[in-house]
């Protein structure tokens, strides 16, 4: 069972994999769409998305490239990887596996 | 993982620092500029959206600094997989990694104890001040200097802050029981300064200690101070006897102090030099002149310097400024044995090539084998860039196991090599594996793996699905840019181990001629001892003689003892004196003009006792003594250069000056050459002279006078065991006289050609070394290649080939390898040999002999490591080599 902090950070890396299942995004973009999807429960700040992002990089999970925005801003893509679609897929089920855990001792 | 990963990090941070940080920096400015379009686009002026998005971002080099150190953990962890990885697959294949461990410890290991040794004898500074700004003047091109020239230089000469000088002195340290015999030098005051040296305790001389008279005062040497007394700091101002006479101990020099650092190496005891009372000598060259440079003078400019006053004082004085050289002192102290050192390291570096190709080749293999675990890490989504990185870093495991290895191998190799070491190398026991030497060996070890790993990482690494599973169907060839690397390697090693085997093939030659060269004498069963008479009471003028007469009489009443007899300085380990002389009936040379010849002075029975054969006349006898007419003997080289052609008997020949009543010697016998300094070396002028009718050695006060080295021929083959009864034999005379350097001549002869020995034994366990490895490196590639060409092999006999062809087909695959790696061995050996020049004596750099030999040794070895491969191939049953598919 992993602790709190790695929970958060396992946590924030599910959801920037989930966020780029519908296609590649910059930083900010992640950001919103997490604030948006989670209904503000999680404001992502780039303190700790920028470290999450190259690390996930690092592990192979995500590749990204140069591109313009919408506004024709210059800004770093982020896309999912081969290895971060399986990474996305084994956490997933981790997850759900834990939320029934913990539902289930909450009620219990 | 400690070291990998910092090297590993590094190598990052120095190639792709920049381009990454730059990276960084301009997404972390993009982000922060989309932020302020959106605080913008919902109506906020530019300057308050600029402040909003400045807050959001919470500090641009935070943000940052975070994603470098998350860069920098992932970087650990990967570098810390990669090594747990490599270490694993090593362990699964115990036999190539014992195999390449061995081969790389070999290597790293010799190079490590070979780079200890040039870094203590030829990169470590001297243990003095800038030892860069120190010169060293010689007289006569490579001479000593006298005491005359000196004061004249050290006056004229401004390119020099100071000018010191050294010279040899030996003494007998009285105390309880026997004196010992002390090596010391005599300096001027300057010389401590001049180096830049302190004493630990006390002081060192003063320019008063300079004056003659003055009050006889010593410095001592750390190791002399330890061993004699006990390190007792209060031995300072304590009084000690040397030579009988008293003497103040002024000063204790630190560990580590060595001085001079050639010529007369071991002095443990300093004592002042006056100069000022031989100021008018400028003939009797004795001292070692020492300088250090002006501030902001160069070495040219003091030889320009030294150029214009010794041409002018030669004038001014003929023939006492011939010739005089300024050299570095560092240049002096290794000049010698830079080029043998060089030479071997580069040997060495050689056998660590080897060794890489060989490694090179397993790994080459193995990929092969690995082709399908690397498609597999590459269909998994690993770049090509991860899986080289994965598999150096199992190389550079591989080398840093190799290394450790090598390690424990270099301390072991480096002990063996100071106990054979000649004894000419300076500083050489200050050699040891230290951080220094260890930061090297790690290089080393990086670099190696890095080298033996990517070229077979880059091949295994260039995974090509479609191609690799072909090749793997058909299972007949491999790939042909592969075969054509493992050829090249291939050829390589032979070509490196036949440069090695042509330099101990020149060495062995070198030994082979130093055997057989003849000395004149014959050194078994002889026995030697100096004596010195220094502070014994024998030492007086009137009981000097009698005492060597009464020694050498009892020494000769030893059992064993066929023979005795004396003499002033023992060919190969004593000093050569240089004497002037005249020859009766030739005009009188110019001054400085002189012919010279080595003077000895011996007892009667010197020629027979040493075997030293005397090709005409005869020898000195009791009746050749003061009063009687002077006798000499020459030797044949001398007699033919000063009168050629004639008999040499009766002729007359005179060490005075011509004009002043001359004392003549006349030729009573010839000896035959003998070899005098140094083993080979061309004969030169020698002169004997009996001690009997010598007043310098019967009479002369102090000096270097009252030293004899006793000679002893024995009836047994073990002389050396006559040594304590010889030492008690002679204190049975006097017991205070310093018995010292009993040795075998024999003993005296390997010394004299230890050199040559050490480099010989050297290079030949490198050049056995990569003949070893290469011989298991060509084997290992032929057998591979047959084991890849089994069903090929076994089509070709099933279509009705018949062993012989087969065996041809291999073998003259192999044979054009061979040819290719001995021929570019023989032309780059061709290249280095001549560097070996100044080792080599009886034998050409480029003797054609050697190199046939070799190259023929070497192409027959790897023919038979190709045949053994070969007849295993034809060996193979065709159908079941075509049913293994």
């Amino acid at each position: 069972m992993a602790a709190p902090s790695n929970l958060l950070q396992g946590t924030l890396d599910l959801l920037i994999l989930k966020t780029l299942t519908l296609g590649e995004k910059h930083g900010v973009a992640i950001a919103r769409r997490i604030e948006q999807v989670t209904r503000g429960t999680f404001v992502v700040k780039p303190g700790s998305l920028f470290p999450a992002l190259h690390r996930m990089e690092e592990a192979g999970w995500l590749s990204s490239s140069w591109g313009e925005s919408d506004n024709n801003r210059r800004a770093r893509y982020y896309q999912l990887t081969a290895a971060g679609r399986r990474q996305l897929k084994t956490e997933t089920e981790e997850w759900g596996r834990i939320s029934l855990a913990i539902a289930a001792a909450l009620r219990g | 993982m400690t070291w990998t990963s910092r090297v590993a990090s590094l190598w990052r941070n120095l190639v792709h620092k920049q381009a990454s940080e730059r990276e960084l920096d301009e997404e972390v400015r993009a982000y922060a500029a989309i932020l302020e379009d959106e605080h913008a686009a919902r109506g906020l002026s530019p300057e308050e959206a600029r402040r909003q998005a400045l807050i959001e971002m919470g500090g641009m080099e935070q943000v940052k600094d975070q994603v470098r150190e998350v860069k920098m953990g992932a970087l650990m962890e990967t570098v810390g997989q990669d090594v747990r990885y490599g270490l694993r697959t090593l362990a699964r294949a115990p036999g190539f990694t014992v195999a390449a461990v061995l081969a790389l410890a070999l290597g790293i290991g010799a190079t490590t104890a070979i780079f200890s040794v040039v870094d203590a004898v030829l990169l470590r500074p001297l243990p003095y001040d800038h030892p860069d700004r120190l010169a060293v003047v010689l007289t006569r091109g490579t001479g000593p200097v006298a005491p005359g020239n000196l004061l004249d230089w050290r006056r004229e000469a401004s390119s020099f802050e100071r000018m010191g000088a050294a010279e040899a002195w030996g003494t007998n340290l009285g105390g309880d029981g026997r004196p010992e015999h002390v090596d010391g030098v005599r300096v001027t005051s300057d010389i401590f300064p001049l180096l830049g040296v302190r004493p630990q305790l006390g002081r060192t001389f003063t320019p008063e200690d300079d004056r003659p008279g003055q009050s006889q005062v010593v410095v001592l040497g750390h190791r002399l101070w330890q061993r004699r007394f006990g390190a007792d700091a209060s031995v300072v101002g304590r009084s000690i006897t040397l030579d009988g006479v008293p003497h103040v101990v002024v000063g204790v020099m630190p560990r580590g102090f060595e001085f001079p650092p050639f010529w007369a190496t071991g002095a443990e005891m300093w004592a002042p030099l006056p100069l000022s009372e031989r100021a008018a000598n400028r003939s009797g060259q004795s001292l070692r002149a020492f300088a250090r440079l002006a501030p902001g003078a160069s070495l040219d400019r003091a030889r320009a310097e030294m150029a214009t006053i010794t041409a002018r004082l030669d004038q001014e004085y003929p023939g006492t400024n011939r010739n005089v050289v300024v050299r570095t002192l560092d240049d002096i102290v290794v000049g010698d044995v830079r080029t043998a050192l060089l030479i071997l390291l580069g040997a060495v570096a050689f056998v660590l090539l080897i060794a890489c190709a060989n490694v090179a080749h397993m790994l080459l293999a193995r990929a092969s084998a690995r082709h399908k675990e690397v498609a597999l890490r590459a269909a998994l989504g690993a770049s090509r860039a991860r899986v080289i990185r994965q598999l150096l870093t199992e190389s550079v495991v591989l080398a840093g196991i190799g290394g450790a290895a090598g390690v424990a191998l270099a301390a072991a190799a480096l002990r063996a090599l100071i106990a054979i070491s000649p004894g000419n190398l300076p500083r050489l026991e200050t050699a040891g594996l230290d951080g220094r030497v260890l930061a090297v060996t790690l290089l080393v070890s990086l670099v190696t793996g890095i080298t033996f790993g990517l070229v077979p990482a880059l091949q295994a690494s260039r995974t090509d699905l479609t191609h690799s599973l072909r090749e793997g169907e058909r299972g007949s060839t491999v790939g042909a840019g592969r075969h054509r690397l493992r050829r090249l390697l291939m050829a390589s090693e032979l070509a490196l181990a036949l440069v090695l085997l042509v330099g101990a093939g020149l060495m062995v030659r070198t030994f082979v001629a130093l055997r057989r060269f003849d000395p004149g004498f014959d050194p078994r069963r002889v026995v030697t001892a100096v004596v010195s008479l220094r502070g014994s009471r024998s030492e007086a003028p009137v009981r000097r003689l009698a005492f060597y007469r009464e020694a050498l009489d009892r020494v000769r009443a030893l059992p064993g003892v066929t023979s005795v007899s004396a003499i002033n300085h023992l060919p190969l380990a004593g000093d050569v004196w240089g004497f002037p002389f005249q020859v009766e009936g030739q005009p009188p040379s110019a001054p400085g003009e002189s012919p010279r010849a080595a003077f000895r002075v011996v007892m009667p029975g010197y020629f027979r006792t040493m075997g030293l054969p005397l090709v005409h006349g005869r020898d000195f006898t009791d009746d050749d003594r003061l009063g009687a007419p002077g006798a000499v003997i020459v030797n044949e080289w001398l007699a033919q250069r000063v009168w050629p052609g004639a008999d040499p008997i009766g002729k007359r020949m005179t060490l005075d000056d011509l004009d002043k009543n001359p004392e003549w010697l006349t030729v009573v016998g010839v000896a035959r050459n003998a070899a005098r300094g140094k083993w080979a070396a061309t004969p030169d002028e020698e002169m004997y002279l009996p001690l009997l009718q010598s007043r310098l050695y019967l009479q002369r006060e102090g000096g270097p006078f009252s030293f004899l080295t006793l000679v002893a021929r024995t009836g047994t083959d073990q002389p050396a065991a006559l040594g304590p009864s010889l030492r008690t034999a002679v204190w049975s005379v006097d017991g205070n006289v310093a018995v010292s350097e009993v040795q075998t001549m024999e003993e005296v002869v390997a010394g004299a050609t230890a050199s040559p020995r050490f480099y010989l034994l050297l290079l030949g366990s490198f050049a056995a070394a990569a003949l070893v490895l290469a011989a298991l490196g060509i084997y290992g590639v032929m057998s591979y290649a047959v084991a890849q060409r089994r069903n090929e092999i076994g089509i070709r006999m099933a279509l009705g080939a018949r062993p012989a062809d087969v065996m041809r087909l291999v073998m003259n695959e192999a044979a054009g390898v061979v040819a290719l790696g001995a021929a570019v061995g023989l032309i780059v050996a061709m290249g280095l040999a001549r560097f070996m020049g100044g080792l080599l004596y009886g034998v050409g750099a480029t003797d054609p002999v050697t190199f046939a030999l070799v190259a023929a040794l070497l192409t027959l070895v790897a023919l038979l490591a190709t045949y053994v491969p070969a007849r295993r191939a034809v060996s193979v049953d065709p159908l079941q080599a075509l049913r293994a598919e």
